[in-house]
């Protein structure tokens, strides 16, 4: 369906993302060897692991050539679910550290 | 006469989403549903690996633990396979064959390569002491975080394995479909997608 559409230019698209995907690992691991702050180390990850799946959903899952209604319906549900797990447990997570410190 | 008229007087709902709202054939679409429940399921996982390592005093240093340029690899495999499996699917686009068997057949040895590659990671850890709620490294849900987590995804990678040799030996038959294909790739990239939130959340963080 949507997928023949980019498909006539051969298998370029792979390998570019394939390319970008080895790319963004090589940093990532490059953050673990330079030691950056914390924080920063932290967010840059997040961050390139985000620009990762969107890449492999986008490009190898084709998620990009697809109608909005199923990229909407993916996406959006994913994400918000994954960011409410987080948001929840997060403030929980640090309350316990708290309490089997002060017991 | 009066039928169409009436039909044509009360509209269409903006809801009732046509004959097709996704532009997708059912089969796609059920592996779409597939796709977003194991998502979940992989996302509550996450979740409480999370809440476990925010809820312990101390953590192990990762790049004490494991070997992280074998880790890489995992992840290089892991990769690569993806793009053999797109390959496969852009080739079974366009009726080429000889592409889509090529595609297929590298895709499934580097599931295989990483499974191996897990089996052996999983072995060297056993041997030093670890198991599903004791270590050496004195954080007990720190194994059963990385059991669990690569547990289930090695499971998913062993499916992938499967369901790609059965559409390979159907390939060769002749009874698969351009679309077959592509579902098959469409499970096979979810499995990538997961690694990627592991190999970040569990081995860098």
């Amino acid at each position: 369906m949507a997928a023949t559409e980019h498909t006539h230019g051969g298998y370029r698209l792979y390998w570019v993302t394939w390319l970008w995907l080895l790319i963004l690992t090589i940093f990532m691991l490059g953050f673990e060897v330079l030691r950056m702050p914390r924080f920063f180390m932290v967010l840059a990850l997040i961050v390139f692991m985000l620009v990762k799946a969107a890449f492999i959903a986008g490009n190898f899952m084709h998620l990009r050539f697809e109608r909005l209604n199923l990229i909407v319906t993916v996406a959006v549900g994913l994400l918000i679910t994954g960011a409410v797990l987080f948001v929840l447990i997060y403030p929980d997570g640090l309350r316990v550290l708290q309490l089997s410190r002060t017991s | 006469m009066a039928k169409s008229q009436a039909a044509e007087m009360v509209p269409e709902s903006l809801w009732s989403g046509g004959v097709s709202p996704f532009g997708v054939s059912w089969q796609k679409l059920m592996m779409w549903i597939f796709i977003i429940t194991d998502g979940l399921l992989f996302a509550g996982l996450l979740a409480g690996y999370g809440f476990l390592r925010l809820a312990s005093p101390q953590w192990p240093d990762q790049t004490q633990v494991f070997y992280m340029p074998f880790i890489a690899f995992m992840t290089f495999v892991l990769i690569t396979s993806s793009a053999t499996m797109g390959t496969a699917v852009g080739a079974a686009r366009q009726r080429d064959r000889r592409w889509m068997v090529r595609g297929l057949v590298l895709t499934i040895l580097g599931g295989l390569i990483f499974l191996g590659c897990q089996a052996y990671e999983w072995t060297h850890l056993i041997h030093q002491g670890a198991r599903l709620y004791t270590n050496p490294w004195g954080v007990p849900h720190f194994t059963a975080c990385f059991f669990v987590l690569t547990g289930f995804h090695g499971s998913h990678v062993l499916s992938g394995v499967i369901i790609l040799t059965i559409t390979l030996i159907r390939t060769l038959l002749g009874k698969t479909t351009p679309e077959g294909v592509e579902i098959a790739g469409l499970y096979w990239h979810f499995v990538d997608l997961v690694w990627v939130f592991i190999f970040t959340l569990f081995y860098l963080l």
